[in-house]
């Protein structure tokens, strides 16, 4: 049994919100973390019966209270727009709990629908984004500018850059973005914080004349360098690698004279982790169809660890069907690729690669029988989900949980591993053609051709009823 | 305005019977017995045990939803001011005191079911580009999905769904054991398999072998109280049966209508597609149909768990059932003549006749070449059996007469009529593939539409 408490018990605390009184426990406002003011104000010195006044708007508060007794938002909340909840959150120090209670469930691909569009207000065609920092949070480049959505997608701010035309964007750090364009020359950073250029890389060779005026094509950000994937006007071209923290050149490897569909440049770049090897792939499509490669460089020596070319030498079980597109899964170590004429999926695992490591995936869905080949076709691993893009359609390869049925057919075609589903519905494959996918905390980012913005895709356990009366 | 607001709390002793709250800041008064509805378990009856305490007990919570849910306990309604709150606000409040029962009974109660007052009133969307195949609800309002490789579940509110994917190309039958777990099997892929749909794994596989230990098939799935039955088929669709599973443990209890076809014996050869409890008789309904070229035929049987026999069978030559369904509160059995489209019944009392049906619209129909019942279904709930054709749903309901006139083999004629459902607006649309019925709702799935309908009654408080 307690003690007899005084006329006021000391775990408690009123507080006087713009008139209104509120009476809570002192655990439930240190729930928000020591730094925030809410803390600060449960830390008085002795109870005082006298409740505290904090000059702000009595509504928001008792949204923001219900959060920190509750961990979810009430509906009332609703009344506020997201904007101002944020400010308010800021202002008490709680946004990190806001953060949580506001992020969407994890992204499942069947069970994802589009939620809204990003559209920056000038130029709105998108020449390219990231989702690098994973929460949420997406940077976008259109017409030179580059806009900064914040992890709740409201507008954080534009920069104009010098690029007319910005076609490659990397996070390097929280405020640091390096770009690269196809029609100017140079690797540049720009600090969102400042708006301005805080370094170049340009790739540059006194011994070799036809290096000159070097583009980026792709770049890949590792903990403590930079890669960035340069040609030339005659098609030279080569992977240098940048220090991050002087933003200066390091070292240079697989350069290669682009004289065939097998050395162009790299046209995506993934760093792995795991291996410490850099991912890059090119795919090239002529009047002979898809051609294209696969090479995994370790960028301490330069030296190439493994590669494949295709069409290859023929001893590949599915000659003639060269890959369309290519994704690496990172978390996983696997290697996805689509193919280009019978439009299948095959998985390659990173850790145990040989001259022929695909298995071909095969789904009986009776629904997506009618699959294309693979022309407009874009692959992005994420979250152990393989999404494909095949013209205006977003599909989703999930792995089957603890699958026991996996028939193994000849020919490497293997059954019931990953199940294939339509994220959309045939009304938002008609927007247009799908240019990129990208994943960033828990949602997936969309970008299409000839289409203003960039589509965000979420799952929701709330189901959006639709009322009919 | 919260009672006693600013002044003192009023002097009480332990032994009075009145307990004071202070939720948020707010005071709250009420008896301990109002408390004790809330069952042992709850945060209320903590607080009414923990009233001996001199200082009033504080609970840091929103003040205005307290009182919501004070006024549930109260009255076992929720009373209006709840409109203003959205429903996952008050489950979840109710989930923090414990008395969620208590809300589910309130708002999605089967008694609340009002066969004629349905209306169109809300759409559940599904995501990805799969229409439903089978929806299984829950007796109180909560139903799961299937499209194509997934399942979604909604939960009574219908307000939070969460989708799992299987291992099924496609679910063909399924059936709610509880809200989170779901038996489901496909004619197709071997075994049923029970999941669990809150975390998405197997928790059973459920497999019968004939004598050639071939895979098998799930045609059909149903349930009594105790029992579920499952309708299996061999792979190389020469043998059949309908195993009989303890629905707790899931072991086997028995086998039943085992068959193995040899030669040319089509009757048997067909496999139970539906199985139905009928709980007044503690009979197994299975019925099965085969599409020959002399037309469809199809067998109804009516099995006896416990002996395993077979009570009553009848062959279907002349219109053949589309869909069948025993009323068990209106001891009628229904079917929809898949040559004639019509609604035939049979009184379960008079089973052993020659020709039991009696038909509730042109009989001349059912032996025209056409097909007009084909992909019907017939459904009972309550007193009332729910048939769609095409986008259609009649409802069909006995009128209880005063005078009834005794027919010649002493039953007497019992007076069935019509209605279609919905206002002009909802009528017509997709043909409609699935109806379920749950809580005070019917769920309709159509054709080539990646949603489900809701049929409602309006409710008390939302």
């Amino acid at each position: 049994m307690d003690e007899p408490t005084s006329h006021f018990p000391s775990d408690r605390i009123k507080l006087n919100v713009g008139g209104k009184l509120f009476e809570t426990t002192i655990s439930t406002l240190r729930s928000g973390g020591p730094d925030s003011l809410l803390f600060a104000l449960s830390n008085r010195p002795n109870p005082d019966p006298n409740p505290v006044f904090i000059d702000r708007d009595p509504e928001i508060f008792s949204v923001l209270l219900s959060l920190l007794r509750s961990n979810r938002l009430p509906s009332t909340a609703r009344r506020f727009s997201n904007h101002e909840l944020a400010d308010e959150a800021l202002y008490y120090g709680v946004e990190s709990d806001l953060k949580s209670a506001m992020s969407p469930p994890p992204l499942s691909g069947i069970d994802a629908s589009h939620i809204s569009t990003i559209r920056p207000a000038s130029e709105g065609f998108a020449s390219a984004f990231t989702a690098g920092a994973n929460d949420g949070s997406v940077w976008i480049a259109h017409g030179g500018q580059i806009s900064s959505y914040d992890w709740n997608l409201i507008h954080a701010g534009t920069i104009r850059t010098h690029f007319e035309d910005v076609t490659s964007i990397c996070q390097v750090y929280s405020e640091v973005a390096a770009l690269g364009s196809d029609s100017e020359a140079g690797l540049h950073f720009y600090d969102f914080s400042g708006g301005r250029n805080v370094g170049s890389v340009h790739w540059r060779d006194p011994s070799d004349p036809r290096i000159f005026k070097a583009r980026v094509s792709a770049i890949a950000d590792s903990p403590s360098s930079v890669f960035a994937s340069f040609y030339c006007p005659h098609k030279e071209n080569s992977v240098l690698v940048i220090d991050k923290s002087t933003l200066q050149l390091q070292s240079e490897f697989g350069r290669q004279n682009g004289s065939s569909a097998k050395n162009l440049v790299p046209d995506k770049l993934t760093w792995l982790p795991e291996r410490g090897v850099v991912v890059g792939s090119s795919v090239t499509c002529g009047a002979f169809g898809f051609s294209g490669y696969i090479r995994l460089w370790d960028p301490r020596s330069g030296g190439v660890v493994w590669e494949t070319n295709e069409p290859g030498s023929g001893r590949s079980v599915r000659f003639g069907d060269p890959f369309a597109d290519v994704g690496v899964d990172v978390e996983e170590s696997m290697l996805f690729k689509v193919c280009s004429k019978s439009g299948d999926l095959a998985m390659a695992d990173l850790r145990s690669l040989k001259e022929d490591p695909w298995i071909y995936l095969q789904d009986n869905n009776p629904s997506l029988k009618t699959t294309k080949g693979g022309n407009n076709t874009v692959v992005h691993c994420y979250k152990k989900q393989v999404f494909v893009g095949r013209g205006g359609g977003l599909e989703v390869w999930s792995r089957v949980a603890n699958s026991r049925t996996v028939v193994e057919k000849e020919n490497g075609v293997c059954e019931g591993l990953y199940r294939r589903n339509f994220v959309d519905k045939v009304e938002d494959s008609e927007r247009g053609v799908i240019v990129k996918i990208e994943g960033g905390g828990e949602r997936l980012f969309v970008c299409r051709e000839n289409a203003e913005g960039i589509e965000v895709w979420e799952s929701s356990n709330s189901s959006t009823v639709v009322s009919l009366l | 305005m919260p009672p006693f607001e600013g002044s003192a709390p009023p002097t009480y002793n332990s032994e009075s019977n009145i307990v004071t709250i202070d939720v948020g800041g707010q005071l709250f008064q009420t008896t301990k017995q109002t408390l004790t509805l809330a069952g042992p378990n709850s945060l209320f009856a903590r607080i009414s045990d923990s009233v001996a305490q001199t200082s009033v007990p504080f609970v840091d919570r929103d003040p205005d939803l307290f009182s919501v849910l004070l006024s549930l306990l109260r009255t076992g309604n929720l009373p209006s001011k709840a409109r203003a709150f959205d429903v996952q606000d008050l489950i979840f409040e109710s989930q923090f005191y414990g008395v969620e029962p208590i809300l589910v009974n309130s708002v999605s109660n089967p008694s609340q079911f009002e066969a004629f007052n349905l209306e169109k009133s809300t759409l559940l969307p599904l995501n990805g580009r799969d229409s439903p195949s089978v929806i299984a609800s829950t007796p109180f309002g909560s139903v799961h999905v299937a499209h194509g490789s997934k399942i979604t579940s909604f939960d009574w509110s219908l307000r939070k769904k969460s989708t799992i994917l299987t291992q099924f190309t496609a679910v063909d039958s399924m059936l709610a054991i509880s809200p989170s777990v779901a038996a489901a099997g496909a004619t197709d892929f071997s075994g049923l398999q029970i999941i669990d749909l809150e975390n998405g794994f197997v928790k059973q596989s459920l497999n019968w072998e004939n004598v050639t230990k071939s895979s098998s098939t799930v045609q059909a799935i149903g349930a009594s109280p105790e029992c579920l039955f499952v309708s299996f088929e061999s792979g190389r669709r020469n043998s059949n049966s309908i195993m009989v599973y303890d629905l707790q443990s899931l072991s086997p209890v028995t086998e039943i209508s085992h068959c193995e076809i040899y030669g040319a014996e089509l009757n048997s050869a067909i496999p139970s597609t539906k199985l139905s409890w009928v709980h007044g008789r503690s009979l197994l309904m299975a019925s099965g149909s085969h599409s020959g070229p002399s037309g469809v035929s199809g067998t109804i049987k009516f099995w006896d768990i416990r002996s395993g026999n077979v009570v009553w069978e009848l062959k279907e030559k002349v219109d053949c059932f589309s869909d069948v369904t025993v009323s068990d509160n209106l001891s009628v059995m229904f079917k929809v003549g898949v040559n004639s489209g019509e609604v035939y019944l049979s009184d379960l009392r008079t089973l052993g006749d020659e020709n039991p049906w009696i038909c509730l619209g042109d009989k001349r129909k059912g032996i025209n070449g056409k097909k007009e019942g084909v992909g019907c279904k017939i459904e009972s709930h309550g007193n009332q059996v729910f048939c769609s054709k095409g986008g259609d749903i009649q409802l069909w309901s006995e009128v209880a007469m005063s005078s009834r006139k005794s027919s010649e083999d002493g039953l007497e004629d019992r007076v069935f009529r019509k209605n279609l459902m919905g206002k002009v607006k909802d009528m017509g649309g997709s043909k409609i593939t699935n109806l379920a019925f749950g809580g005070n709702k019917m769920f309709v799935a159509r054709k080539d539409q990646q949603s489900v309908e809701v049929w409602q009654s309006s409710v008390r408080g939302f």
